[in-house]
């Protein structure tokens, strides 16, 4: 038996270990018959095994260049460094499918060890629904998109894979986290899809749903930064966010998600939008394989295109099952889902939630219906229109502006009804922080609205932000004559959420800062030399010093040698901005390169040579602050393990009392609660 | 029932995505659409590679002419050359074959002319100024033109022998 | 001898025109022009790239593209010419930010009205019992006042509303 049969096998184990499972999940949770769980939980365990071993199985063929497999013989060759052999599992249309199953596996096989004990009907409809989908997908790799095909003629070498993903590190890292954010909304799903087909949705379960949103929100927010910081830094035009459809439908369930996590504690605190919330959480899923339809079915023109492929019709099939899941059961099962509050104030921090989700509405809008309008508009009125940066630019800045005031005004907020004057206090200092920042910026001659507006609001966002995460820690160590560190941590672990989100609050107003820097106050220019000449560009001086012919295993490339004196004049190095060419590729593809300071990004790039006259062109841009944008991402990584870092749970009795006594998974609610001597240290 | 108004319009909204999803299978996203289908062709002088002087398309007033882009660089080219080749021997009474060389160098579209052969003129379109006027999208392309200097139609990547002769006999009013 | 045999392939490649040559870059127009150069080149479609303007894209098309752009705009054409000049060949398919006009006016009045009636949702959401109560200091709210923090009074109830929240 070769390898490819013995993966295509694991694959069948796959399919019927997902299909059992979600069957007798489904069946058994909805007859009440808890004793079934244990054998859903043992159908997750063994799809998540099959699944392991067929991607190790694959992974064997890609580094033993077995060409007998299809998927092996189309992206491998015997060129390619053992890492991206490594990678190129998910460098094409079938492989990544594969790699979605483990990821998908693993998930399914953590949720059901972490919730095991759980309340039996619940957990086997959740997991009946979270296996439905590995259902799909598992048939998925089966059948339309199988890569373990055996050639019976197999090719001596491959292509090797795509040159574009082979041509910087980052490309190893940005898909695995994207899949992780996308595959990481399945459990979510099944969480709230079980909770409509139940038709209560506990507060117990609130805590898990919340948890495993963040999760995968997290990892689809470093894929998503990732993804930008690798466009930056290999297509060489400066920029690392063109709007495409693909990056927009990696953005989309990012924004519901985001909704998500703020909505949810409206429902937590007030038991309402609890339809709502539900419905970003299925929103969340849903949109996830939407996008996945858009970057396979070859019905976009994108840049992250795989090749077109026959999986389209089986995508949108299970698109139309879910949709009429989801809608038939919002429908059916929402009016049982009841607020049980309202809300009493339009200055409290629920309406200032309200307004935070109504702005991730509209985002998630306005991409979602750019992004198709094309579509739209060919395929019902004939027309052939585009829709590209320049609109959404302008159709998003107000709303990210408004976001980063919400993000300032919530926090601010109590819950319930606000105290007009106590508020207009508040506001004081933050607004005059806001008001300085402008001003000074002014004064050192920036000028543009959208961008000073941005510099002015995340001053205000930062200082509220710290004195919401500063002022417990100073009561705390007053009240309790604590020291700074063990009141911070004191704070932190007691308040998890609160505290785990401000700093994620921080890292976004970082992002913003560096978005608009960036983007409002870039500088650009073009040159064309010959060996001896320079350029200049915002003081920074390049000396063409000529051309360099290399190669490397997988690739040659030329280089341009540019001596760089910064500005200043201090610490000259060489940038070599290069263009690589690969054997399967007529099309060169550049790599810029970049000088990276705090301040701002030099960026050059290689647009064109003669390598007879040694005469060269470059692109060059400097970028202000742009850096930032990746290094927030430990900041965001750290706020989120706050917020999703599990706390044992404490004894049940005199500090569980005032929580939710239903028990569930006790580690949100009690956690949380105030202890009682807290309280007395208060008193 | 007040809790039910959003259904139907959630459904409908969702058939709808999947009608436009659905139908967007048939359509090619790669596809760049040409308006200049019927107006007068743009004027051109560009120099003649393969022989002496410049070539205007004023001065081909009066013959159908088949024109086509192309490049050293583009694969589907060479593919496509034998066809043009045949054509422009078997057809060249009936209308004039012009060759346009698209963003390269002049050296390397000789050296490739030397090899595939080169029964009628070629053109060389030196910044690529030309194919912006012909509102082209990509190499190879092939332009009809009319008598009178109407661009009649283009065909976008390789033509076939079949297509070849259709054309030219639309041309022709054949 | 492999990697020997690749430099000879890039060389001969290269020369024999296997690989798309990179032009150079046409010579900018003066600062005032060019930045309006700029301006237009960044919102037309580059006709064989996917989805990027002129301005951003290094394919050879995008640059004589671009070059079409600083011509017209040096013969001293305005921003509407250079723009019809483009529709007129590809349709309004080469504009990045369609029209505001027929079918369009989805992508630019849907979200405004998306928006209008979220806030209708919202505002009968809160509206309701603007005299209820107000409860945000509920039973514990003498509590701080007792304590032994010297803070003033209002920073207390700041702190007790902090707290209130960390009650989860």
């Amino acid at each position: 038996m070769s390898l490819g049969h013995l993966g295509y096998a694991l694959v069948l184990v796959g399919v019927a270990a997902a299909t059992f499972g979600a069957v007798v999940g489904l069946v058994g949770g909805l007859r009440r018959r808890p004793a079934t769980l244990r054998w859903a939980l043992g159908a997750t365990y063994a799809f998540a095994g099959a699944m392991l071993a067929a991607n190790l199985v694959m992974e064997v063929g890609l580094l033993t260049d077995d060409f007998s497999i299809r998927y092996v013989a189309q992206v491998g060759s015997i060129q390619t460094p053992t890492v991206y052999k490594i990678v190129s599992l998910w460098s094409a249309l079938e492989g990544s499918i594969l790699f979605w199953g483990l990821v998908l596996g693993g998930y399914l096989a953590a949720f059901a060890w972490l919730h095991r004990k759980e309340d039996p009907l619940y957990m086997s409809v959740a997991l009946g629904v979270m296996l439905s989908v590995a259902t799909f997908f598992a048939f998925l790799i089966a059948g339309p998109a199988n890569p373990f095909e055996v050639l019976p003629n197999p090719p001596s070498n491959g292509p090797g894979p795509n040159p574009l993903l082979q041509n910087h590190v980052l490309m190893i890292v940005h898909p695995p986290m994207l899949y992780l954010g996308y595959v990481g909304m399945t459990v979510p799903f099944g969480v709230a899809l079980a909770g409509l087909i139940k038709g209560e949705i506990r507060t117990s379960w609130m805590g898990p749903l919340r948890r495993w949103t963040l999760t995968a929100w997290i990892f689809l927010t470093i894929g998503i930064v990732l993804g930008g910081w690798w466009a930056y830094a290999v297509l060489g035009w400066g920029g690392y966010w063109a709007w495409d459809p693909v990056e927009n439908a990696s953005f989309l369930p990012w924004l519901t998600a985001t909704a998500f996590i703020h909505s949810t504690m409206v429902q937590e605190r007030k038991r309402m939008l609890k339809l709502w919330t539900l419905s970003l959480a299925l929103a969340s899923f849903v949109l996830t394989i939407l996008g996945t339809f858009m970057t396979r079915s070859g019905v976009f023109n994108s840049v992250h295109s795989f090749t077109q492929s026959d999986i389209g019709p089986t995508f949108l099939v299970f698109i139309g099952i879910l949709l009429v899941a989801c809608i038939s059961l919002l429908a059916f099962r929402g009016p049982l889902l009841v607020a049980e509050d309202h809300i009493k104030a339009p200055l409290s921090r629920e309406t200032s939630i309200l307004v935070n989700n109504l702005v991730f509405a509209a985002l998630t809008f306005v991409v979602l219906v750019g992004t198709l309008h094309p579509l739209i508009a060919e395929s019902l009125f004939d027309k052939r229109v585009s829709v590209g940066a320049p609109y959404f630019n302008r159709l998003t800045l107000p709303f990210w502006v408004a976001m980063l005031f919400l993000m300032g005004v919530g926090p601010m907020l109590p819950w319930g009804r606000a105290d007009g004057s106590r508020f207009r206090n508040q506001f004081l200092v933050p607004a005059g922080a806001a008001l300085l920042t402008v001003g000074v910026c002014v004064a050192f001659g920036l000028r543009g609205g959208y961008a000073l507006s941005v510099f002015g609001l995340a001053a205000f966002v930062t200082v509220i932000t710290l004195r919401e995460l500063v002022l417990p820690v100073r009561a705390r160590m007053r009240d309790k004559q604590e020291s700074f560190f063990k009141a911070l941590s004191g704070s932190a672990s007691r308040s998890q959420r609160r505290f785990g989100g401000y700093i994620v609050h921080l890292g976004i107003v970082l992002i913003a800062v560096a978005v608009a820097a960036s983007s409002a106050f870039v500088s650009h220019t073009t040159a064309t030399l010959r060996v001896g000449e320079s350029f200049e560009l915002q003081g920074h001086q390049m000396t063409f010093e000529g051309l360099v012919r290399g190669q490397e295993p997988h690739r040659e490339y030329v280089a341009a040698r540019l001596q760089l004196t910064p500005r200043g004049g201090d610490g000259q190095r060489l940038l070599a901005p290069r263009m690589n060419y690969y054997e399967s590729s007529t099309d060169p593809v550049g790599t810029p390169a970049v000088h990276d300071t705090v301040r701002e990004d030099l960026y050059v790039s290689l647009l064109a040579f003669d390598g007879k006259s040694q005469i060269a062109s470059f692109n060059a841009w400097t970028f202000p602050l742009v850096s930032w944008i990746w290094w927030s991402l430990p900041i965001l990584a750290f706020g989120t393990l706050i917020a999703v870092w599990p706390v044992r749970r404490r004894k049940p009795g005199k500090a569980g009392t005032k929580a939710d006594g239903e028990g569930g998974k006790p580690e949100v609610a009690p956690a949380d609660a105030p202890s009682p001597t807290a309280e007395q240290g208060a008193a | 029932m007040k809790r039910w108004w959003w259904v139907i319009p959630a459904g409908a909204v969702a058939a709808l995505l999947l009608v436009v999803l659905y139908r967007a299978f048939g359509t090619d996203p790669r596809a760049v659409p040409f308006q200049l289908k019927g107006q007068t062709a743009p004027d051109f002088e560009m120099k003649v590679i393969n022989g002496e002087g410049a070539m205007t398309l004023e001065s081909l007033r009066g013959r159908p002419v088949v024109m086509n882009f192309w490049a050293s660089w583009c694969g589907p080219c060479a593919i496509e050359h034998p066809i043009l080749e045949w054509g422009a021997r078997s057809m060249g009474h009936r209308v004039q074959f012009v060759g346009v060389v698209f963003e390269d160098t002049e050296a390397n579209a000789r050296a490739w002319l030397a090899r595939h052969g080169a029964s009628f003129p070629h053109l060389l379109d030196e910044r690529g100024q030309v194919a912006v006027d012909f509102g082209a999208s990509g190499v190879p392309e092939t332009y009809f033109i009319s008598a009178d200097g109407t661009i009649v139609d283009k065909h976008v990547g390789p033509i076939s022998q079949m297509d070849l002769v259709h054309r030219v006999d639309q041309l022709t009013g054949g | 001898m492999h990697a020997a045999l690749i430099t000879l392939h890039l060389i001969t490649g290269l020369t024999l025109g296997q690989y798309a040559p990179q032009r150079l870059a046409g010579e900018p127009l003066p600062a005032e022009q060019e930045a309006r150069v700029q301006a237009l080149a960044s919102g037309l479609r580059c006709a064989v790239c996917q989805g990027v303007a002129i301005s951003d894209s290094p394919s050879s098309m995008a640059r004589a593209q671009l070059e079409r752009v600083r011509e017209l705009v040096a013969e001293g054409k305005s921003d509407d010419e250079v723009i019809d000049y483009f529709v007129a060949r590809y349709g309004e398919w080469v504009l990045l930010e369609p029209e505001v006009s027929g079918v369009n006016l989805l992508v630019w009045a849907g979200p405004l009205v998306l928006v209008l009636l979220g806030m209708v949702v919202i505002a009968r959401q809160v509206k309701g019992d603007e005299n209820a109560p107000d409860e945000q200091l509920p039973d514990g709210a003498a509590q701080p006042a007792d304590g032994p923090s010297e803070a003033d009074a209002d920073l207390a109830r700041y702190l007790e509303a902090v707290r209130k929240e960390t009650d989860q």
